[in-house]
């Protein structure tokens, strides 16, 4: 928790990042397949996008494939995740498995910035908190165009990040913020999605998500102070900084500093 | 009787059409407080709160405060699952809800939890007792057969039923208590509670050892004791007498045989509102203490005067408590449970570290730890991440959850498994915080149905059941304030008993005092000298066609 760890180069952070959302920090203070807003916001991105039974769905940075297994059983599409973590398309297959999903979800290691699917094959993108850790988001966002069909939609939720008036305290979380560190303003991605030729067609903020996710890394932080302390700050947690830190973190929110979004976004026929 | 009709009936006609100065959202079915005639009502949300109005062709216009939060009145929908089939009813359905209790095969729910109040006699005379008992001379108490037939009845209903409540009165006078107890646990019955004031428990070691004898694995007894706070006046207007330190010595002692308790506060506005962030403190400092209860006070039986429009409610005591206590609380740490109707019950749970008032004290509500509306909103979900997770969840968020029960601690445990990271830097906190469920404590928050809040949509679904001498499951709220208290109570004592009316202040005209100290009216409503009772009869309009 007390290690800002700041990426140099992309190939860095990329990295970083697969290392960071398998990491244990993060699994610690957040589970394995966490995202802010939950269940809840996948839902509503999915409304957004107005998903209709047997489109084809690709969720970029799949995770342990909580949002396909979702979209797949109540929304009756089929799905592809890709993920950089092999760990977490492992996972993702098993759970699928296990859950008789097999025929309409598969998971695939693959990198956002290189998507292995064909042009103009897919219906819907969907990526949820992980656009904001793509080091080279124009080349992601092309990517999401290019494999779009003409008509096609795209729904992106992720924190959004006001860069230059971050508190420099908020460096402290360490791990978790390696993540945040390139993520932008709302119209930020917005610009992005629009550089690639997309039309943006809808956008939310979702900053009560974010106040979630710190209430949560408080909790879990108090609980595991209570549980493993010894151990937790044998691993390098910083259990008298963490208040300080997390003060920190819900006055960016306030601020509109730090937050969380939702958007949608259509590739032009 | 103060006229409650919000329809504005302006002086001059006018052409000029107003809007109404509320929002109906429900229609419901009621009784009339003062004759307990079945009526049609109206549920409306008025500057964000939400009442429940209701007319009696006979006795008027009548309206009362159900929820003091619209907005988590309607969010609370969702909290709301199928319910569980009982395995025998024990009447039938004749004139429909509420008058055919029960259970009857319309009813919704199984019984989460039983009651069965042994005696009408008590060593107080509290001011507030929903169930008007005291030291009076025409009362009843159940003898070990009786008891022994109720608790079959229960049985026979649940196979193996969670927990029985043994309540009164003051069940701790009963001659035959530790028999009642033993008798239960000699059934398929996981837990027993005792619902006490604690005077016997302060004064009698030897009982207090004889009821944590009974208190073994897998057979545990815990104790419901009543504490409303800790300033004199509460006591003395809440239980006419200042028990303070007669409920501290029934504490220790329950702590010196390993008896866990929970602190029940019965909590009336002006009165004890403001305790209850230090009645939790209380609880979260004393050893014995697992669990608090926060009940606003019943207005059915013996009650002081109170106004039905201000009365408090969930939501109210809710917000109260993330008021009072804010580092620890907010009001979304409280979830609604979805067992009965999700407005009759809140619950959280906490786990602790150290003493409040300690450097090293700490608390994290779980409802921060995973995010239970993923498992328990019943409406959005299609899709559960856990379905064991659900299962443990709804056995924790039920009204048979009871701290120092094996079902609540092995359901904790199973929870921790949400926290869905086992192994992270080389701990398992699910591991770590199964370790930690004996420091889990839990707060309740139950507001009882009284004859001006009464909604038939509740009781159908209610899973707190009354267990009668005559072999009955009927809902609490049901017996408190539609006749049946009254009509068991004549049947076993051979006394004539009126039905109870609330001591409201739009109705003190018409009240007059009970022999027991509650309400009844003047008029003769609600009287029976033929020994003639017809529960709830119908005054809604069914049955006939307009021609």
């Amino acid at each position: 928790m007390s290690v800002p760890i700041q990426p140099h180069t992309a190939a860095e952070a990329k990295a970083c990042c697969a290392a960071t959302y398998g990491s244990d920090v993060v699994a610690l203070l957040l589970g394995g397949s966490y995202h802010p807003g939950g269940p809840a916001l996948t839902r509503r991105l999915a409304d957004r996008l107005d998903l209709r039974a047997g489109e084809i769905v690709l969720d970029v940075a799949s995770g342990r494939g909580t949002t396909a297994r979702a979209l797949a059983t109540e929304y009756a599409v089929d799905v592809t995740g890709v993920d950089l973590s092999d760990a977490n398309v492992a996972l993702a297959t098993d759970t699928a498995q296990t859950a008789g999903l097999a025929d309409r979800i598969r998971f695939r290691v693959a990198d956002a910035e290189r998507l292995p699917v064909d042009a103009q094959s897919i219906d819907v993108v969907v990526c949820e908190c992980a656009f904001c850790t793509f080091p080279d988001k124009p080349a992601a966002a092309a990517e999401f165009a290019r494999v779009l069909r003409p008509g096609g939609r795209l729904g992106i939720t992720d924190v959004t990040v006001n860069a230059e008036r971050l508190p420099p305290k908020l460096a402290g979380l360490g791990a978790w913020i390696a993540c945040v560190a390139d993520a932008r303003p709302l119209d930020g991605y917005a610009a992005l999605l629009r550089g690639a030729g997309l039309t943006v067609t809808y956008t939310e903020r979702c900053d009560d998500a974010m106040v979630a996710m710190i209430d949560q890394i408080e909790a879990r932080l108090a609980l595991v102070r209570m549980a493993a302390r010894a151990q937790a700050e044998a691993v390098g947690m910083d259990f008298d900084r963490a208040p300080a830190v997390l003060a920190a973190a819900r006055a960016a929110v306030a601020d509109h500093v730090l937050g969380y979004a939702l958007l949608t976004a259509v590739k032009p026929h | 009787m103060v006229a409650v009709e919000r329809v504005p009936v302006p002086s001059v006609p006018s052409a000029v059409k107003r809007d109404r100065d509320e929002v109906f959202v429900e229609y419901a079915k009621s009784i009339c407080p003062v004759c307990k005639v079945v009526v049609d009502g109206q549920v409306n949300i008025r500057d964000d709160k939400v009442y429940l109005r209701k007319r009696c062709p006979e006795h008027g216009p009548f309206e009362a405060l159900v929820y003091g939060d619209a907005q988590m009145y309607l969010d609370s929908a969702r909290f709301n699952k199928p319910g569980t089939i009982p395995l025998t009813f024990q009447t039938e359905v004749v004139d429909g809800c509420p008058s055919d209790c029960g259970l009857c095969p319309e009813h919704k729910q199984h019984a989460c939890l039983g009651i069965i109040e042994v005696n009408t006699g008590c060593n107080l005379d509290c001011p507030i007792c929903f169930a008007d008992s005291g030291h009076q001379p025409d009362g009843y108490s159940i003898n070990l057969q009786q008891c022994e037939r109720m608790l079959d009845v229960f049985v026979e209903s649940e196979g193996e039923a969670e927990v029985v409540m043994f309540s009164g009165g003051e069940p701790t006078i009963h001659k035959q208590i530790l028999d009642f107890i033993d008798a239960a646990q000699a059934r398929q019955i996981k837990a027993v509670n005792l619902n006490t004031n604690g005077i016997r428990l302060a004064s009698d070691r030897r009982f207090v050892t004889a009821l944590g004898e009974r208190n073994r694995p897998g057979r545990p007894v815990n104790i419901y004791l009543q504490f409303d706070g800790f300033d004199e006046r509460t006591h003395q207007e809440i239980r006419g007498r200042d028990l303070r330190a007669i409920k501290q010595k029934a504490l220790d002692n329950c702590a010196d045989v390993g008896l866990t308790v929970t602190l029940v506060a019965a909590v009336e506005r002006g009165l004890n509102e403001h305790e209850l962030g230090a009645i939790i403190e209380h609880g979260l400092a004393h050893p014995a203490v697992r669990s608090v209860s926060f009940q606003p006070v019943t207005h059915s039986g013996r009650h002081v005067t109170f106004d039905p429009l201000t009365r408090l409610t969930n939501s109210d005591i809710i917000h109260l408590i993330a008021q009072q206590l804010p580092d620890w609380f907010q009001a979304k740490d409280f979830f609604p449970v979805p067992c009965c109707f999700p407005t009759c019950r809140s619950i959280t749970y906490l786990l602790t570290e150290g003493a409040p008032g300690t450097a090293d004290f700490a608390v994290v509500p779980i409802p921060r730890l995973l995010n239970v509306e993923d498992y328990l909103d019943y409406v959005s979900n299609r899709v559960v991440p856990d379905y064991a997770v659900r299962e443990a969840l709804e056995k924790l968020w039920s009204a048979s959850a009871f701290m120092g029960t094996d079902t609540t601690r092995d359901r904790l445990v199973q929870t921790a498994a949400a926290l869905d990271c086992a192994d992270a830097c080389g701990i398992n906190l699910p591991e770590a915080v199964a370790n930690l469920t004996e420091r889990a404590f839990m707060i309740v928050i139950q507001d009882f149905q009284d004859p001006y809040t009464l909604n038939v949509k509740q009781l159908m679904k209610c899973c707190v059941e009354e267990i009668t001498p005559d072999g009955r499951l009927i809902p609490l709220c049901a017996y408190n304030s539609v006749g049946y208290r009254e009509q068991v109570r004549e049947q076993m004592s051979g006394v004539t008993v009126a039905d109870v009316v609330p001591n409201s202040r739009p109705l003190q005209p018409i009240l007059i005092d009970s022999p027991y100290g509650s309400k009844i009216a003047g008029t003769g409503a609600g009287h029976h000298p033929d020994g003639e009772r017809r529960i709830a009869p119908d005054r809604t309009n069914v049955g006939r066609g307009i021609r």
